[in-house]
């Protein structure tokens, strides 16, 4: 046990390349007319930060790949402050206001989105946790009580950055490492179903809500307000049709979808390689997180099959949620699209994950 | 440390079957959104990004005869705008998560803080930054519109709006200065018609859109109007053009000019006439349609009353709008936009006796010594009422068919028309056109009233064979009447002549079209000795003019309204044809319920005489003076006298004796002596002429 003897997983690390090269490709073909008309006709201007971190991020990929995963466990408290500090991190004066809302912290010339780290962060210190608590997981007192007292408070340090989409990805993915870690079934119907009627009620409350939530049912009733969005999105899926119009050929990305290069990436791959290109992404996603979960079947240790989980399911909950906004299948929410969206501090540690992924992989009896 | 056990892995197998299960459902839907309805979103993207931009072509202008333009289009930019640029100025465009951040944060406020009020978040927005609102009150000023009815106009749900049309060189400068979002000029032309009123029934009018809606305007619109080019092309959210994607240009077509038969000049001869007929006898309505009877060209045409094409809506001056409902007010558009000579049938009354008289000249039923005698009663036929020639009262007595024309005698029309017959009759009615369109170049051409000889009884042969219980249009009328002038050809009457494309080249002539012919030389040649007789010698003596010849018929007809005889109302007209050795024109003119008097003689028939006499003259047609006409010429010369060395009383005396008229340049006295006088004595000149004298 323990020797790091055997090889990583190649198949996952080469899925991960084809993703970050998919997105270095749909990054610049959807951020090109924003470059060009807003940053003085620099049409690079996002592939360029793109380019930048995605090299960073690959070799933080390798760095991570060699350190053992096993003394993050020694480091889990410091994972912990990492997060707090992260979290708290907006409100000094680096916190970065932008479209109202506090989600970056500048340090020089860099931005970083603490939500990032706490996210990562977090399924780190969940595993921990998990791995310890292992005996008494499924008892309520000793069990379910601090686990779900961590994950929430998890999820209260991005709610209070004022992004609740990230924080409910966040919650779910914590979550989910729960229920794999052995919660008792019977609490985690209990807590889904407070959380699931405290919703309901919160929603039904005032019809502005109900109206928010159901316009993903028929955007075109908002198309020029909630439904703007989705509506532009569906066009581009219409207008992609089976093979696309051709890679950099979309017209949607022309200011009809607004920052087609973040939240709504994949309605352009759509309409750029049509119905199949847009299968081979998500077959993509289906082989990452294939590779993932079967990492986590055959980790070494709790700690290392929990962070497998933990990773694989952030990356593959974004991705859903990612493309079922953007097919308009659930209301409307922004989540960026894993590997793939422009966004500097996602890619460095979703490929540093993808790093500590890859050494548990090594460890791994597989 | 411990490996997971089985629990564990079936809860990750669990979890990637749920994955799975995820992932397939998201796929279906990709499918179905991309393939099956995708068509639909395609259609609707495309409808987004596609500007159509048309470019019309300008409308032909329309030209008279002699290549004065009446009708033309000048250039006048128009305001559109794409709702949906200035609508997504309002859109906020920050990402949709703070709206949930603000629900969130909201449900915090109110938990912690029962006071908490929801807070209207606004924006400040910056000075320069464009909203509806303001772009709908720029607008409004620079156009002097409705602020609220512009705003309404620009956020509307359609794709594209026309804000106004044809704004001034000022108003472009100003909307190009201010550079609003979503609203731009195209440059647009507008119609004109530069003569106003002249000639608006002939040439109707457009609608906004420039579609021509009445006369040639509407006839041959599609050749005015050319196609229009369009351009569309893909533009970004912003309206910028892409730099790929679909552009097409549609080269279209530049619309022909139209020149019409009619004269400018000739008609203004008849509008001046026709106007001087409809206000002297207070009319409802006056007519008058000028042809050349050999070629079926009508040289002017025109009604009273009349409208301006230039606004046809405009309401006439001694009417006020605001007492009528919208209906109240179509209706007397409609009326004033009507051409009556081809949209109306009337009685033609007494001009028909023309075409019976020729009809029977043709068959042989009658020569020119034919006796008719007129004991001021219709007696060959049974009838309820009686029949009775307009003078029963002092009868006509024995008369030949002249003679008989020129008395307008009815009873001797009755003969003739009996011994014509009911299917003879109804044949040349036929082959003259009457019964069906003439097929002139304006819409809306009635047809008339013709009966079939197999439900016709006697007595509406001998009314109708002096011209009434009849319908026919004015311009049928005219037409069947040139038809008798030219040696019996009817042709078609047609008011174009021939388009022409901008450059000026024939693109279609019109061609004279003989329809058939209807009367032989002679009946023709004995029909305009009769016609000349009616005027020289008959009741139409005040549309003579010494030396062209004119022959002609009057008219008076009670007027049928719903189907009755209304008492006291008349159509009068004269329908005079000029010179009769060689016709060159034939003038119809109908006066519409003159007030004073409904003899056509005294008031159509002078107008007649006037417009023959101008046209003559304009047409330079020599004057061919008879000897009657020589003759008295001759005796209205005078040699002048001399009068140099005799008192101005004395010359004054000789001078009125001999009809001249004088002058003198300075006071004088009695006995003043005349020292010089112009024209010196010796010359011949008219009376009434004048005398310049110089005294001492």
């Amino acid at each position: 046990m323990g020797k790091p003897n055997k090889s990583i997983d190649w198949i996952l690390l080469i899925f991960i390349i084809v993703l970050v090269l998919i997105g270095f490709m749909m990054v610049f073909s959807s951020s090109y007319p924003d470059g060009y008309y807003n940053f003085d006709g620099n049409g690079f201007y996002f592939f360029e930060k793109q380019l930048i971190a995605g090299i960073i991020g690959i070799i933080a990929m390798f760095i991570a790949s060699f350190v053992n995963y096993r003394i993050y466990r020694k480091l889990s408290i410091v994972f912990l402050f990492f997060s707090i500090i992260a979290g708290l991190s907006l409100f000094t004066a680096y916190g970065t206001e932008a479209n109202g809302a506090q989600r970056w912290i500048s340090i020089g010339p860099m931005t970083l989105q603490p939500s990032e780290i706490i996210k990562v962060s977090s399924i780190i210190y969940l595993a921990y946790l998990l791995e310890k608590k292992n005996k008494v997981i499924h008892k309520f007192r000793e069990g379910f009580v601090p686990v779900v007292f961590w994950i929430v408070f998890f999820g209260g340090l991005i709610v209070i950055q004022k992004d609740l989409s990230t924080s409910m990805v966040l919650v779910l993915t914590l979550g989910i490492m729960f229920f794999v870690s052995g919660a008792n079934l019977f609490y985690i119907f209990i807590s889904l179903g407070l959380l699931g009627g405290a919703s309901y009620y919160l929603i039904i409350q005032e019809q502005y809500r109900i109206d928010r939530v159901l316009s993903f049912l028929d955007p075109f009733k908002y198309k020029l307000s909630l439904g703007w969005q989705v509506v532009q999105s569906l066009y581009a899926f219409g207008t992609g049709g089976l093979i696309g119009t051709g890679l950099g050929q979309s017209r949607q990305k022309f200011f009809y979808i607004p920052e087609p290069y973040n939240d709504f990436i994949f309605s352009i791959i759509g309409e750029e390689v049509g119905y199949i290109g847009a299968i081979l992404v998500i077959v993509c996603y289906i082989i990452v997180i294939w590779r993932g979960l079967r990492i986590s079947i055959n980790a070494d240790d709790l700690f290392g099959a929990y962070i497998a989980t933990g990773i694989t399911s952030l990356i593959g909950i974004q991705a859903f949620i990612h493309i079922a906004v953007v097919t308009s299948s659930m209301p409307p929410t922004g989540i960026s699209l894993p590997f793939i969206s422009a966004g500097g501090t996602s890619l460095v540690i979703l490929l540093s994950s993808i790093g500590i992924l890859l050494n548990i992989s090594k460890h791994a009896d597989i | 440390m411990k490996r997971p056990n089985l629990k564990i892995r079936k809860r990750i197998i669990f979890l990637m079957f749920l994955f799975f299960l995820i992932i397939i459902a998201l796929i279906i839907r990709l499918g179905y959104i991309q393939l099956i309805i995708g068509e639909e979103y395609k259609k609707e993207a495309y409808e987004q990004w596609s500007r159509d931009i048309t470019l019309n072509s300008v409308r032909g202008v329309i030209y008279d005869s002699k290549g004065k333009k009446l009708g033309m289009s000048i250039g006048s930019d128009t305001v559109v705008c794409w709702p949906d640029d200035v609508k997504k100025l309002e859109i906020d465009y920050s990402d949709i998560a703070i709206n949930e951040e603000n629900l969130f944060e909201e449900f915090f406020m109110k938990l912690t803080n029962p006071n908490y009020e929801e807070i209207e978040v606004v924006e400040q927005e910056p000075e320069n930054k464009q909203t509806p609102k303001k772009i709908a009150k720029t607008l409004a000023e620079i156009l002097e519109m409705d602020e609220e009815k512009i705003y309404e106009m620009i956020t509307g749900d359609e794709n594209y709006v026309t804000i106004k049309r044809w704004i001034t060189i000022e108003q472009s400068k100003k909307i190009k200065e201010a550079n609003l979002t979503g609203i731009s000029l195209i440059e647009d032309s507008k119609r004109v018609y530069p003569h106003g009123e002249f000639l608006a029934h002939v040439l109707g009018f457009t609608n906004i859109d420039q579609v021509g809606m009445y006369g040639i305007e509407s006839v041959y619109n599609d050749e005015l109007q050319g196609v229009p080019s369009r351009r569309i092309v893909n533009t970004d959210s912003k309206g910028r053009v892409l730099p790929y994607g679909y552009e097409e240009y549609f080269e279209g077509e530049e619309g022909l000019n139209v020149v019409l038969t009619i004269d400018e000049t000739i008609q203004h001869f008849a509008e001046d006439a026709l106007e001087k007929g409809f206000n002297d006898n207070n009319a409802e309505s006056a007519n008058i349609i000028i042809m050349n009877p050999n070629t079926g060209e009508i040289l002017a045409m025109a009604g009273l009353p009349e409208y301006n094409p230039n606004n046809p809506r405009e309401i006439p001056s001694n009417i006020n709008s605001e007492n009528y409902t919208q209906e109240e007010l179509q209706n007397i558009w409609f009326k004033y936009w009507r051409n009556s000579v081809v949209n109306d049938i009337y009685e033609p009354g007494s001009t028909f006796k023309l075409i019976t008289a020729a009809i029977a000249l043709e068959e042989n039923k009658i020569n020119l010594n034919t006796n008719f005698h007129c004991d001021g009663y219709v007696t060959q036929i049974e009838s309820n009422t009686t029949i009775k020639c307009w003078r029963y009262y002092n009868p006509h007595g024995d008369q030949n068919l002249f003679e008989a024309l020129q008395n307008s005698c009815n009873d001797a029309l009755a003969e003739i028309g009996l011994a014509i017959g009911k299917e003879t009759f109804f044949e040349y009615l036929n082959a003259l056109g009457f019964g069906e369109k003439t097929n002139v170049e304006l819409n809306g051409e009635a047809v008339g009233i013709v009966n079939n000889p197999d439900i016709m009884k006697d007595v509406n042969l001998v009314t109708q064979s002096f011209g009434q219980g009849i319908s026919v249009t004015q311009l049928q009328l005219a037409t069947a009447i040139s038809a008798i002038s030219n040696g019996g050809y009817l042709y078609e009457p047609h008011l174009v002549k021939n388009l022409v494309d901008q450059d000026g080249n024939i693109v279609m002539e019109k061609k004279p079209k003989l329809v058939r012919r209807v009367f032989s030389q002679d009946t023709s040649d004995k029909m305009l000795e009769a016609m000349k007789s009616v005027v020289s010698e008959g009741s139409s003596r005040s549309a003579y003019v010494p030396g062209y010849s004119v022959g002609g018929k009057t008219g008076t007809a009670q007027k049928v309204i719903d189907g009755i005889y209304a008492e006291d109302k008349y159509i009068t007209s004269f329908v005079g044809v000029a010179p009769t050795y060689d016709p060159e024109i034939l003038v119809l003119m109908s006066i519409d319920e003159p007030k004073e008097s409904y003899y056509a003689s005294t008031i159509v028939a002078p107008l007649i005489g006037e417009i023959i006499e101008n046209t003559m003259q304009y047409l330079n047609v020599e004057p061919k003076y008879d000897e009657e006409e020589l003759e008295k010429i001759e005796k209205s010369y005078v040699v002048v006298p001399e009068l140099e060395g005799l008192t101005i009383k004395e010359a004054s005396e000789i001078l009125t004796n001999l009809g001249l008229n004088h002058n003198v340049t300075m006071e004088i006295s009695e006995d003043t002596i005349v020292k010089k006088q112009y024209p010196e004595s010796g010359t011949e000149i008219l009376q009434n002429s004048m005398i310049t004298l110089i005294l001492n």
